[in-house]
């Protein structure tokens, strides 16, 4: 079966889950859907079961028994890579380094005998879209390493898949090209409407590229969210440390209130139990007078980051607590502060399960 | 730029080859113990401190191949206490051996028993270069395909390849004529990817060494008898019983892919060990 070409296709990946010889389980058994034209992230550490799931989507590696991958209904667990119409882009470019950049964006179409005229239309669309325009005739080894991943990018959606996979595209370049690269990559897949799935382990691309994001972790799904929801809603303790800084507060709860060293918080959830660990983003903290504060300590550490300040907090939890301020509020070292924090940005976390 | 970082720890790959497992009480060549080899084999397997992490067993489980054999290989494995993996020779089956080890994780639903093993740090990529009915060796089509794409990802991982043909010549003219005929195709995909940082292979029964597309490439020892080393043809093609032997992968973690060293263990129990230095750290003289 293949797919018929042009549109993004629904992909339903249902019970997917992957142990080797040996009985090492990467990847418990998962089930998730990806909408027509939806960019999916599967976030996680190295290890936590995120590419094994995109070899099993690529159709480079089989579910173990049960597992079933569905693209707009049809199973495709049993299709071979060539006919799943997938289109991918990795962190190792895989240019063909002694061709042109038009004829490695039109190898798949030379491939499946689209004529010549048909072809360089195609190629003319393509660098267009992704930027490259005017470096057709370049050889790849001519090209710095963001207009090689452009035309990685151009060739892999020239053949129009109906999914298209990346695997940690952008790591091997260097910091400001990634983030460029970055915002031009989150246009081009919105105009492209191919349904997309994207293997990163940076959670700041995640966020900006995600319609939603897959947190992994130990080869199972910790959270599946908008980015917001992953960001200020996280399900348990691995996610709120993982995406972006978090301060993780663990203590004994009174009355509906969490009763710090240096004062105490609302819960927000009046919880049964006796403790409680929440999670509070250090942009949520505001610093106010420390007299009509609930909740107090003494600076220890104050950091200008240009657009806000990063200071640290001790005595006001057990461990320090990190706040970002605006630029424009004075603090230094060894200040009595008071805090307070919106009731909403408390979010409580599971009980850890160790 | 790879990295590393994620684990400190080393890992440690057993590799044996060429079981040749007949049915019980069956000689190979009428000569050879191969189940008895084999045992010795698990023997000095289960003895390494610290353990491996995983055995590969380079192709040429069983003989014939027969249903029957890959039972008796079965229950002689019973007996190794470390997980195992497996790449078909030219004396397996792809169909009995599936059957046979249902549970591991082929990469493809039927043809070719390939497999990638993701093993902390690394992947071991597992390749199926057997040609049913024949005893030469060649890496179909979709195997190739499915090397260049898992190889294309996570290129920050070292990756080790394991098949039963040796890609290049040894010498040993009988043995060269049925080798991976389609080297070329491999080494091309090799080139076209830096992560490649051991090419493991079998089916010469001798420990050989060479460089294949710029990438260490080794060709394990047998636990039971040796292809002779008739490097002129002088001869008719046969075998002889030298120390039986091993090769032990260790991947240790550092700069880049890290670093793999191979040494080729001695199967049997010998003399020590002994102390170089007595209590009080004076060498024994």
């Amino acid at each position: 079966m293949t797919v018929p070409a042009g549109h993004g296709v629904a992909v339903r990946i249902e019970s997917c889950g992957k142990t080797f010889a040996g009985g090492t389980r990467v990847l418990e058994p998962a089930t998730l859907e990806i909408a027509s034209g939806e960019t999916l992230v599967l976030l996680g550490p190295s290890g936590c079961g995120k590419t094994t799931m995109l070899r099993i989507i690529a159709g480079l590696e089989q579910p173990d028994a049960g597992g079933r991958i569905m693209f707009d209904g049809n199973d495709m667990t049993r299709v071979p890579i060539e006919r799943r119409n997938v289109g991918m882009v990795f962190q190792s470019y895989a240019l063909f380094p002694n061709m042109s950049v038009a004829d490695n964006i039109g190898y798949g179409l030379k491939i499946r005998g689209v004529p010549r005229a048909k072809r360089a239309e195609r190629i003319g669309e393509l660098v267009q879209l992704t930027g490259i325009d005017g470096l057709e005739d370049r050889r790849i080894d001519q090209l710095s390493g963001g207009q090689r991943q452009r035309v990685a990018l151009a060739r892999a959606v020239a053949v129009r898949p109906g999914v298209l996979l990346l695997d940690e595209p952008l790591t091997a370049l260097d910091a400001a090209l990634r983030e460029r690269l970055r915002g031009d990559l989150n246009q081009l897949l919105r105009s492209l409407g191919i349904t997309t799935i994207y293997v990163t382990h940076d959670q700041a691309e995640a966020m900006e590229l995600g319609d939603r994001i897959v947190v992994m972790s130990k080869g199972r799904i910790a959270q599946i969210g908008s980015p917001r929801e992953i960001y200020f809603e996280p399900a348990n303790r691995f996610v709120a440390e993982f995406i972006g800084a978090a301060n993780i507060l663990e203590a004994p709860v009174e009355n509906g209130q969490l009763m710090l060293p240096g004062g105490r918080l609302p819960v927000d959830k009046p919880a049964n139990q006796a403790r409680a660990t929440v999670m509070i983003r250090p942009e949520t903290i505001d610093i106010v007078n420390a007299d009509a504060a609930s909740l107090a300590g003494t600076v220890e550490t104050v950091r200008f980051a240009g657009d806000r300040m990063r200071i640290t907090i001790r005595e006001a939890a057990v461990n320090m607590l990190a706040v970002e301020v605006p630029n424009t509020i004075a603090v230094e070292a060894g200040d009595r502060i008071g805090l307070s924090v919106a009731p909403e940005a408390i979010r409580l976390l599971p009980a850890e399960c160790q | 730029m790879p990295v590393n970082d994620m684990s400190t720890k080393p890992i440690r790959i057993a590799q044996i080859s060429d079981l040749h497992i007949k049915a019980p009480g069956k000689r190979a060549y009428k000569r050879v113990d191969t189940a008895q080899a084999l045992s010795r084999c698990i023997a000095t397997l289960n003895g390494l401190t610290p353990a491996p992490d995983l055995v590969v067993i380079s192709g040429d489980l069983v003989d014939t191949p027969t249903e029957h054999e890959y039972e008796h290989l079965k229950d002689l494995l019973t007996g190794l206490r470390l997980p195992f993996a497996a790449v078909p020779g030219n004396h397996d089956s792809r169909d009995l051996m599936r059957s046979a080890f249902p549970d591991w994780a082929y990469a493809f639903p039927s043809g070719a028993l390939n497999q990638c093993i993701e093993l902390d740090a690394l992947d071991l990529l597992l390749l199926d270069s057997s040609v049913p009915g024949k005893p030469h060796g060649e890496l179909d089509v979709p195997t190739l395909k499915w090397l260049d794409g898992t190889l294309s990802m996570s290129a920050q991982r070292p990756a080790l390849l394991f098949l039963h043909h040796p890609p290049f010549l040894t010498g040993i003219g009988h043995m060269d004529r049925q080798n991976l005929r389609n080297a070329a195709d491999l080494a091309s995909i090799i080139r076209r990817h830096n992560r490649v940082q051991l090419i493991a292979s079998g089916h010469v029964h001798r420990a050989v060494l060479t460089a294949f597309a710029g990438i260490t490439c080794t060709i394990c020892p047998a636990p039971n008898h040796a292809v002779a080393l008739d490097l002129a043809e002088l001869g008719e093609p046969s075998f002889a019983i030298e120390p039986p032997a091993f090769h032990l992968h260790v991947w240790f973690p550092g700069e880049g892919y890290g670093t793999i060293v191979t040494h080729q263990i001695p199967i049997g129990e010998f003399d020590g060990p002994h102390p170089f230095f007595d209590a009080v750290g004076n060498l024994i003289d």
